[in-house]
């Protein structure tokens, strides 16, 4: 937990719900130690370093990916509500039916031709992002008995400093399978798990082609230190 | 304040959306020695992991925040999946010292960002490419204290150009992870 923080926002390493953890979680302390000064400088992502088509993942293939498309939108913000100008953001998700076109993927659901599941942006002036994709499914992955993921998509952020760095996941309002989720369900606090569900908004959707959804994106402040330091 | 958006795990299919082009050799605007870091990470069975990412930040060769290239390529950070035997190999440079808050030299060090399957959030450390004696004075070696060992680079016999760091989720020889 970081100084700033009232409530606790990020997991904890060591949630035995979800069972990969119980091995890879560290059992000490984490240290804590004076900030050295590269933390609060970062990468800067060249604006070539994407191109414009990465934002959207339904012109990939030959043809359009099957699913409901959807068109996301946002804005990236630190903990101040300054926005996170000129900052990589990385995507990747299954398909429709719930399946990542990735080898080690095993689902039983099949594979879409014209969908890859990944892109990249980086945010405008205000720290805005747009993707066009089609929504996720579900899909099963052996945790427990009925474990299915709900439907999300992965994140990737740097911010503008190597202490903002974030990976997180997006999930849609309404889900069924939200309650029942331990990666969802590891973030302790209910108004912290609120911040990893969009909202429909249709105000930026495309009437009869696509659903908008919104998700805005809060990283830590650029000047948090760890706690006692 | 607003509250932040929490972390959540890369997952096992991360390499759908994260892969770079040569994104394990660091690019600089200026030269410096070459440098080889490669190691592997275990798990607290003592298993490979071969579904991690790590990431690296670090000074250029003068110590200073590598500065924006003209290519389309990031300069100053890394990012490496391990492999099925949980190795991952970055190329890099010999990081410059930077000055720390009390003026004083800091020994060089390369910044550890670790994602994997099982982290629900990512761990960070810091790795040194110097011999313990340099390191002595440096605030995360003194925090560390008997742990330090966990966060020395050792350099290969026959190849000085290549240091070898693995990483150790847990169990005996944990890696001193910190804060920050
Ligand atoms: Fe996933």
């Amino acid at each position: 937990m970081s100084a700033r923080d009232r409530i606790d926002i990020d997991p904890p390493y060591d949630y035995p719900a979800y069972k990969s953890t119980i091995l890879r979680s560290p059992k000490q302390p984490l240290l804590r130690v004076a900030p050295h000064p590269m933390e609060a400088t970062g990468p800067v992502f060249p604006r070539k370093f994407v191109t414009d088509s990465e934002a959207d993942l339904t012109t990939w293939g030959k043809g359009a990916p099957l699913g409901e498309k959807m068109i996301l939108t946002g804005r990236v913000t630190d903990e101040d509500g300054a926005p996170v100008r000129n900052s990589l953001l990385e995507l990747w998700q299954c398909n429709s039916s719930g399946r990542y076109a990735h080898p080690v993927d095993q689902h039983d659901a099949p594979l879409d031709p014209n969908f890859l599941g990944q892109g990249k942006v980086l945010t405008g002036d205000k720290g805005e992002y747009r993707f066009v994709t089609i929504k996720p499914g579900a899909y099963p992955w052996k945790n427990h008995p009925w474990a299915w993921r709900p439907a999300h998509i992965h994140l990737s952020l740097f911010g503008n400093a190597y202490s903002q760095r974030l990976v997180t996941q997006l999930f849609f309002p309404g889900d069924p399978l939200l309650p029942i989720d331990p990666i969802f369900n590891s973030v302790p606090d209910e108004s912290a798990r609120q911040r990893m569900v969009c909202e429909l908004d249709l105000e930026h959707g495309i009437e009869e082609v696509a659903l908008g959804y919104r998700f805005d994106i809060v990283l830590r402040g650029v000047k948090s230190t760890p706690m006692g330091v | 304040m607003a509250i932040r958006t929490p972390s959540q795990t890369i997952g096992p299919f991360f390499h759908v959306g994260l892969k770079w082009e040569a994104g394990e050799k660091v690019a600089f605007e200026s030269p410096g020695g070459r440098v080889i870091l490669t190691g592997r990470v275990h798990d607290g069975a003592g298993n490979p992991s071969a579904d991690a990412l790590i990431e690296t930040w670090q000074a250029g060769p003068d110590g200073r925040a590598p500065v924006p290239g003209s290519a389309a390529r990031v300069t100053g950070y890394s990012r490496a999946a391990t492999d099925a035997d949980g190795r991952y190999t970055i190329e890099t440079v010999m990081p410059g010292a930077c000055t720390g808050a009390d003026g004083k030299k800091l020994p060089p060090q390369i910044h550890v960002t670790i994602f994997a399957r099982g982290l629900l959030k990512a761990l960070r450390t810091r790795v040194f490419l110097a011999e313990p004696a340099a390191i002595k004075g440096d605030p995360l070696a003194r925090a560390a204290g008997p742990r330090v060992g966990t966060l020395i680079a050792l350099r290969d016999a026959k190849d000085s150009g290549t240091w070898r760091w693995d990483v150790r989720f847990q169990g005996k020889d944990e890696t001193a992870f910190i804060e920050i």
